[in-house]
């Protein structure tokens, strides 16, 4: 085999190897890395919806929470089917588990108020979800599509994100990492 | 007369039809649009966050004129972004590392694909040049020692 034969055969290969490398990559947006992870997590302060007004006040400023306990910080809304409808329960029995080693914090985001009261009755969600119409703490958490879960540690860093619906059993590993 | 006041009026309309198709809306000014063309819409597929209509891009939006307001500088706000969302935010890959090999890929393709042609065609002009080179007298000779070997049944 000649230089020139070797030339192309090296160009050809390295041609199917790209062509192979763009047919096989997704668009993996939900297995991104969070960019702030390791990074202090965004606080923000905003209404709750209506059935968590009794218990925790017409607000909850995130900053009151951070550094006491690890945070499980839930996206979603009402209009997220049926990925939101899926993980709802499963969050709720976690909070049940977990309520008093972990925090957890729900935000019903670009949604209606309305539907989104609709939505924490029809679950029975007891732990404490606020409203944000504008979807303002999704972009400072660089959410791309509820729903999506982000994992606070006690330190108040993030460090974990999921995006899609969260499984229990992810969900139970991703708190043991931060609780144990 | 008329005529002509009518032909005045409708194209009068026209021209400001025109305008108020190529302005942004007019709850922002142009720079947020200008900005918001240079980020990606989290949530779509190949639309900046000028163009999208998806609720986070709406938000995303109302953060640019915010931040505008605040008198943070295009830098500024594009690197909000990026601290959230990594270079992905970015509409155009930047230039470097891997985003410099998508930049210069069209260039590679271009300079691989003119490799090949020049050596295609240098091949064939090379190959057209030597067929020319045969002289008559040679060309004669082929074609008699053709014939008598045909003429043996292909046996010496």
């Amino acid at each position: 085999m000649n230089a020139k034969s070797l030339i192309g055969l090296i160009v050809v290969v390295a041609l199917g190897v790209l062509f192979w490398w763009g047919i096989q990559t997704k668009d993996q947006r939900s297995e991104l890395p969070s960019a702030l992870a390791g990074r202090e997590a965004p606080t923000f302060e905003m209404e709750l919806l209506d059935a968590f007004t009794g218990k925790w006040g017409e607000k909850i400023n995130l900053a009151d929470y951070l550094g006491k306990k690890p945070i499980v910080l839930n996206f979603w809304a009402s209009w997220c089917y049926p990925a939101c409808y899926e993980e709802a329960p499963i969050l709720e029995a976690a909070w049940r588990r977990w309520g008093d080693k972990v925090m957890f914090i729900g935000v019903d985001t670009q949604d209606e108020r309305k539907n989104g009261n609709e939505f924490v009755a029809r679950f029975g969600l007891t732990f404490p979800n606020v409203y944000d119409p504008r979807g303002k703490i999704g972009i400072d958490y660089g959410m791309y599509g509820v729903p999506e879960t982000f994992i606070i540690s006690k330190e108040g860093r993030v460090i974990k994100r999921h995006a899609g619906s969260v499984d229990a059993a992810t969900l139970e590993k991703m708190i043991r990492e931060v609780v144990e | 007369m008329k005529r002509w006041v009518w032909i005045l009026v409708l194209l009068l309309g026209a021209s400001m039809a025109q305008t108020v198709g190529n302005e942004p809306p007019p709850d922002y000014p142009p720079e947020v649009f200008e900005i918001a063309k240079k980020l990606r819409c989290p949530v779509c597929r190949g639309e900046s966050a000028a163009e999208s209509n998806a609720g986070v891009t709406e938000e995303m939006r109302r953060q640019i004129a915010d931040m505008l307001e605040e008198g943070k500088s295009e830098e500024e706000i594009i690197q909000y972004f990026v601290d959230r969302y990594t270079d992905w935010i970015l509409y155009e890959p930047p230039k470097k590392g891997l985003g410099l090999v998508v930049w210069l890929a069209p260039l590679i393709g271009l300079g691989i694909f003119g490799l090949g042609l020049y050596s295609y065609t240098k091949t064939t002009a090379k190959r057209e040049a030597a067929l020319e080179e045969v002289d008559d007298e040679d060309i004669a000779r082929l074609e008699a020692e053709l014939e008598r070997g045909s003429n043996n049944g292909g046996k010496e």
